[in-house]
């Protein structure tokens, strides 16, 4: 065998990332899912426009009072959310289903660089990709509904912000899937959780007494990353800046815990 | 070099490493042997940092493993599940791994073909069979070009011909200065290849030892015959010495050697037909020394 002489090998947070980006596109599923969300941005978004009324209230959670091209455009981010935010859970959790994880740590002793690394991979990528694909649903549905009086252009106030928030908050899903599938080491209880709390939860806040429902309702995490990609606030929203800093902070609890976890337990 | 001290391991009430110490040393092939259940993968994955120990420490190459700048340049190791995801090629296992530590592409390749997978270096490793996993297994392993070796289980599920290529690889890899470990429930397979010997049960040292010295201290004795069997006998005895018979004019000994017993047949002129010492098999010594710790044994499950 021959020793490695000229480069000598040393575990570095670089490598870490590099190792995976590696695994992130070596897997089809990742391809597939990534491919579904644009598609599904994209595709529902032309389709939201081609059928646009204006009697109809249409848009993404947050955003049904008050439609705008840009709502209309990111019809499609409920289901895109879905697809990046289940793709977070299997990145992780697949590395615990799979006995992966022993390899990973076996390489990475110091467990903490594994879950900075996956979120900012993952993080990078299904940031770009969304954003993408708001901006393509955007751009090829503006046409269809430029006669009607919620046309509005690319560059007009707020629209590319709110089109680059939702890759934001796109992300922001996909990273909360990267915690919670890290945190119960298993694909199918993150999947459920992150549905629970994205979906249900928002559903089931309309059981509480409407003065309760008014002050919790808007800090949910998908109401919260709603505010991020609308150009007109609905009332008793948060406003995008106010949004994001709350799914951020959701997210941000998900990640420390799930570090805990991965720091303090045995694998 | 693995250096166990004092190491134990419980989870709840139950302990599944007691106090174990022992240390594998470079140019040495250490075989970690123990019944189903005796600690041995646990041990190991405390070796690696996965698992933490309740008490006691573990050092590899004088450290703990997480402190090491280069942790795949100080040990490889084969864990007994399969740690891989089904989905990727044996090729971006393998990468993945390699960048962490900024391994070149071309040791991914070296290690790739001295495992024998080039030709489904790029197949997903889901369609591959159980010894194709563990030569990948044990690839990955050699990936950092480790100092130490360290495999649970290496040979299962590998044909004949892959049990001769770790055999060959691990004498190799020890001649070459490096500490190799690998641990096995099956003596006779370990007594091939080991100079050294750790054997535990129920999370226990029971030896540390080396395969000469397990079957000289299980004793072995002496078989002999002759027609003046009975004069023989009490010639023989004497203190430390046992003597049994299974059939006439044989008689078995314990306690001298085969030499001995011939010299005190000829100063009281007995002749004898037969003297041959029986060395106690391996195996033998083995399940002599580990028959108490057996987690799941006949005869519980009979009782």
């Amino acid at each position: 065998m021959t020793a490695a002489a000229h480069t000598r090998p040393r575990l570095t947070f670089r490598g870490v990332i590099a190792g995976e980006w590696t695994k992130f596109w070596s897997l089809r599923s990742s391809w597939i899912t990534l491919g579904v969300s644009l598609l599904l941005l994209a595709a529902f978004g032309v389709i939201a426009a081609l059928t646009y009324s204006p009697g109809l209230v249409q848009g993404p959670p947050g955003t049904a009072v008050s439609t705008s091209a840009v709502a209309v455009a990111l019809t499609g981010s409920t289901f895109a959310s879905l697809a990046i935010g289940v793709l977070g859970v299997l990145v992780a959790a697949g590395e615990y289903s799979t006995g992966l994880i022993r390899a990973t740590i076996a390489a990475v002793p110091a467990r903490l660089p594994v879950i900075a690394a996956k979120t900012l991979v993952f993080g990078a990528i299904a940031f770009l990709v969304t954003a993408v694909g708001a901006i393509v649903a955007f751009v090829a549905g503006a046409p269809l509904i430029s006669t009607e009086a919620i046309a509005m252009g690319l560059g007009d106030d707020g629209v590319l912000r709110s089109l680059i928030g939702a890759g934001l908050y796109l992300a922001l899903v996909g990273v909360f899937g990267v915690a919670l599938g890290m945190l119960l080491r298993s694909s199918a209880g993150g999947i459920a959780v992150l549905v629970g709390l994205l979906l249900i939860i928002p559903g089931l806040t309309r059981l509480l007494p409407d003065s309760w429902s008014e002050q919790v309702t808007p800090y949910l995490p998908s109401n919260a990353g709603g505010a991020m990609m609308t150009v007109h606030q609905a009332d008793g929203a948060l406003s995008a800046g106010a949004g994001l800093a709350v799914f951020a902070g959701w997210v941000a609890v998900a990640l420390v815990a799930a570090a805990y976890r991965l720091v303090k337990t045995d694998v | 070099m693995i250096e166990v001290r004092q190491v134990s391991k419980r989870y709840g009430d139950k302990t599944v490493v007691d106090r174990l110490d022992f240390t594998a040393k470079p140019g040495q092939v250490t075989g970690f042997l123990g019944p189903n259940g005796a600690g041995k993968s646990t041990t190991m994955r405390m070796i690696i940092g996965l698992d933490a120990p309740t008490s006691g420490s573990v050092t590899v190459n004088g450290r703990r493993y997480a402190e090491h700048a280069a942790p795949l340049h100080e040990i490889g190791a084969l864990l007994e599940a399969r740690s891989v995801h089904p989905g990727r090629s044996a090729f971006s296992h393998l990468l993945s791994l390699a960048r962490t530590h900024g391994i070149a592409r071309r040791r991914v390749d070296e290690v790739i073909e001295l495992a024998g997978l080039t030709a489904v270096a790029r197949k997903r490793v889901g369609a591959f069979s159980l010894g194709m996993g563990q030569r990948l297994g044990i690839a990955a392993a050699l990936l950092g070009d480790p100092a130490v070796v360290m495999l649970d289980e290496p040979v299962n599920g590998l044909d004949p011909e892959g049990v001769l290529w770790v055999r060959n690889l691990l004498t190799g890899l020890a001649a070459e200065g490096r500490t190799v470990m690998l641990s096995s429930h099956l003596m006779s397979e370990t007594a091939l290849i080991a100079d050294h010997l750790v054997i535990i049960g129920r999370g226990k040292l029971l030896a540390d030892t080396s395969v000469e010295a397990l079957v000289a201290d299980a004793g072995g004795g002496v078989r002999v015959a002759s027609d003046d069997a009975e004069r023989l006998r009490h010639a023989l005895s004497g203190p430390g010495v046992s003597v049994a018979s299974h059939a006439a004019g044989e008689l078995e000994v314990s306690g001298l050697s085969a030499r001995e017993v011939g010299e005190i047949a000829n100063l009281n002129n007995i002749s004898l037909y037969e003297l041959s010492s029986r060395a106690t098999s391996l195996e033998q010594a083995f399940m002599e020394l580990t028959h108490d710790s057996v987690e799941y044994s006949d005869r519980k499950v009979a009782a």
